[in-house]
């Protein structure tokens, strides 16, 4: 039986136009695409409001605003792709901020074993999350919700509850030089982390079996799939970039409160959804993440240059998290009929 | 006279008949067994009498009146209970409650009425006789006791006619004769049962009158007793051609590649597997064939199955490790724990292979493509590109795709769980080729099938289950549909000369 579509020997003329196609599938090109046209539609809203969201430097703050949020939710789309969630990212964020504002202590010297150390606990953390969840099957949501708990009750014990540590000279500096007069370095190094984790989404056998694992559990396991180490590994990544989620904090802060980061896991979780990485997990990816990190944060300086408050900014978020899901719900039950 | 009765019963489905004409009739106080191969019919006649699905045209008749069923709820209210095969219990909830589960007897404040229904619970399962303590919560019940409370269920509808599906499908020996124990005592008050099996020397231990279907139609139906298991088979099997026209292959048997024991309960089965040969694996549902395929694949518990693979004792704990030992299985459920949705065909067919592509944990993507494309290639796939999500393929080209990642593994030995189910004719025999071409290459395969045909079509040797252990072996030209179906439904004739 020989048809026209059949696949034939790939040839690297016939193999090309496949291989794209591929790829495409994979990053769920079209949700992808959704969500960054969302961004601009929001951006000339924005701009139309106030004429600050048409300046460079103040778009170049928005995006140095949102890193602390935006390192951390690269993490966390690699666990929720792979069907899992962390809850524990508010804490682990705390944690990296609070040690490393310690460790330091106002002396420049600390500023490099500070910033390992930090790394190094919150690296741990996940590392934890990731071998209990894998080894005991307890559901992520009970466990990184345990975590989180465990975390800010740790963080407070050791603090006493007051901010500890003082930013050594110089830290604070090296992250707000402005490259070009407009972005900040600690924006870049947000969008550094970023397109680092969406190489390693992409090209990695790590990247692929998070999509693997999450589009099918039970079939991963029978294709002999390597499921325990790459669970721990990918919640052992989003507990290391809590941390320099936290490092980054604490760069744009200088301060360490020991709740510091204390509900930031919401605003994580509303970035990663909105960027089209479902709870279900097996789809989505870092792309949509950083897009929903920045439309959150254009959202939130919106509500302020309007006038609202805080408090404003947490309608918008809790909003966010519903109608993105129940957007993509029905994107992806259309696609599938 | 006839408790249940239908006439010119007939169904289709997208115009394709499933039931052509089917005139029934079963009395009260009997015990009437319905028999047929895969495609008889039978269940399509369950689900139109037990009210989950209209019937095309015919009638049903029960206790002389005409009676229309819109759905199963109406089917008990008028005394038609089944019991199926897979119970639809709530595991957490107690006895009592299961047995009156969404019809609770109400107190004048509206509330359950909890102490009356564990009352009631308590007279009905007297009345029956089931030992069973109304306030037992149902996950701690055995498969035995929780078919009693499916059981009493349906008869706590004043049920006049209750069916049984594949009733002792999941039973113990002596848990079977139990079953037959109520059964016994149900068909003395006067209920009618229609009773459904594989197992057709229960069929003869326990009905009155059989009713045999083939291919949508009613064969005939007879008195069990003036009927012997080999001519049951016969009427339900049609004239067979004898043994298959085998394919011809020089069955050169190489040196042995797996060599296991599996137990399960009492039983003892010794499997032996050869490079370049095909071994089938016959049995109906509930015999235990996907349990040994999986426990030879890194599934089974500690104690259940001792391995050897070329001479070297394995004891893999997981399928990876099974798989590191050459051992492979393909699902019998691609939905289930086959296929990535919705993920693409060349990303589900190098997914177990992906350390082959890949340096520092980078992927190639030419090598990739080479890899799988190559394989999918080489299996025929059909598909508009090697990114089409899997689950826009057909069934066959999924298949296909899973059978290359399988591949992709570099078994020594296959496993082949239903490998050519819910796959068009076309790439069944594309798969049979390929599966006749991999024994040539030196692979040993095992081949799952319900399909007797396929079994004789492919095997050297066919080893026939039953009760999770090997009864029978045959080998190639030896055997045909008639003695399989025989060995397998548990004739004793044939299942006297153990393996």
């Amino acid at each position: 039986m020989s048809r026209p579509d059949e696949i034939a020997a790939p040839t690297p003329a016939a193999a090309a136009p496949v291989g794209v196609a591929a790829s495409r599938r994979l990053r769920s090109f079209p949700e992808t695409l959704a969500i960054w046209l969302v961004l601009v539609v929001l951006l000339v809203v924005a701009g139309a409001l106030s004429e600050a969201f048409l300046r460079p430097v103040y778009l170049g703050n928005i995006i140095r605003q949102a890193a602390p949020i935006g390192i951390a939710a690269v993490g966390v789309t690699f666990v929720m792709i792979l069907g899992g969630v962390d809850l524990s990212i508010g804490a682990t964020i705390s944690l990296g901020a609070v040690l490393c504002a310690a460790a330091m202590n106002g002396d420049p010297a600390n500023i490099a074993p500070a910033v390992a150390l930090a790394c190094l606990a919150a690296g741990a953390i996940g590392a934890l999350n990731g071998i209990l969840i894998a080894v005991t099957g307890v559901s992520p949501f009970i466990l990184t919700l345990g975590t989180a708990i465990t975390l800010y009750g740790v963080t407070q014990l050791v603090t006493g509850g007051t901010a500890h540590g003082i930013i050594a000279p110089g830290f604070r500096e090296v992250f707000n030089v402005r490259i070009g007069g407009i972005l900040p370095t600690l924006g870049l190094a947000f969008l550094v982390v970023a397109a680092a984790g969406a190489t390693v989404q992409h090209v990695t056998t790590f990247g692929r079996r998070l999509y693997l694992i999450g589009s099918n559990p039970a079939a991963a396991r029978l294709a002999g799939l390597p499921v325990r180490r790459t669970v721990i590994l990918a919640y052992t990544l989003s507990g290391l970039l809590g941390g320099l989620g936290g490092i980054a904090l604490l760069a744009r802060s200088g301060v360490s409160g020991s709740l510091a980061a204390s509900g930031y896991e919401f605003d994580v979780l509303a970035a990663v959804v909105l960027g089209g990485t479902t709870f279900e997990g097996g789809r989505g990816g870092i792309g949509g993440t950083v897009a929903g990190v920045l439309i959150l944060f254009v959202a939130f300086n919106l509500v302020n240059v309007i006038g609202l408050n805080y408090h404003a900014q947490l309608v918008v978020k809790g909003a966010v998290i519903i109608v993105a899901s129940a957007i993509y719900r029905r994107l992806r039950d259309a696609g599938s009929s | 006279m006839a408790l249940l009765e239908t006439a010119g019963l007939s169904k289709s489905f997208g115009g394709v008949p499933v039931l052509a004409g089917l005139d029934f009739a079963a009395a009260a106080g009997e015990v009437h067994a319905l028999v047929g191969a895969n495609g008889a019919g039978k269940s399509t006649f369950l689900n139109i009498v037990s009210g989950s699905i209209a019937p095309t045209a015919g009638s049903i008749r029960l206790g002389g009146e005409v009676v229309r069923f819109a759905n199963p709820q109406q089917a008990q209210r008028a005394g038609v209970s089944i019991v199926h095969q897979e119970f639809a219990l709530a595991p957490l909830l107690d006895v009592a409650t299961n047995i009156f589960l969404g019809r609770e007897p109400r107190n004048r404040l509206g509330l359950v009425d909890r102490a009356r229904m564990r009352r009631d619970a308590a007279a009905l399962l007297a009345r029956h006789g089931f030992r069973l303590d109304p306030g037992a919560l149902v996950a701690g019940l055995s498969v035995a006791e929780q078919q009693l409370v499916e059981i009493a269920r349906a008869l706590s509808f004043e049920a006049r006619v209750l069916i049984l599906d594949e009733p002792t499908a999941a039973l113990s020996p002596p848990e079977q004769q139990r079953l037959f124990a109520v059964i016994d005592r149900l068909k003395a008050a006067g209920v009618a049962i229609l009773y459904v099996s594989h197992r057709l020397d229960e069929v003869f231990r326990i009905a009155d009158r059989v009713t045999i279907l083939r291919n949508g139609v009613r064969v005939d139906t007879r008195p069990t007793a003036g009927l012997d298991h080999a001519g049951l088979v016969r009427l339900m099997l049609g004239e067979t051609a004898g043994p298959t026209a085998s394919v011809a292959r020089c069955a050169a048997a190489g040196p042995v590649r797996l060599a296991a024991t599996y137990r399960a309960g009492e039983a003892t089965s010794e499997i032996v597997l050869r490079a370049g040969e095909i071994v089938g694996l016959a049995g109906f549902v509930g015999a235990g064939r996907t349990h040994l395929a999986r426990a030879l694949a890194g599934h089974a518990r500690p104690h259940e199955i001792e391995m050897m693979v070329d001479g070297v004792p394995v004891a893999p704990r997981s399928p990876a490790a099974a798989m590191r030992q050459g051992l492979v299985y393909l699902t019998e459920d691609r939905k289930r724990d086959g296929l990535f949705v919705p993920l693409g065909v060349l990303v589900n067919t190098t997914a177990g292979a992906l350390d082959r592509v890949a340096r520092l944990g980078v992927i190639s993507r030419a090598a990739e493509r080479r890899l799988g494309g190559g394989m999918l290639a080489r299996l025929r796939l059909a598909a508009p590109g090697l990114g089409a999500p899997i689950d826009h393929l057909s069934g066959g080209n999924q298949q296909k795709a899973v059978f290359a990642r399988a591949l992709l593994a570099e078994p020594k030995v296959l496993i082949c769980d239903e490998p050519t189910r819910g796959v068009d004719v076309g790439a069944k025999a594309q798969i049979h080729d390929l599966l006749l071409a991999l024994a040539e290459g030196g692979l040993a395969v095992l081949v799952v099938s319900s399909e007797f045909g396929e079994l004789l079509a492919l095997a050297d040797r066919i080893l026939v289950m039953r009760d999770r252990a090997v009864i029978r072996t045959f080998r190639r030209g030896e055997v045909d549909e008639e003695m399989l179906f025989r060995a397998a439904s548990g004739d004793p004739a044939v299942c006297a000369g153990r393996p």
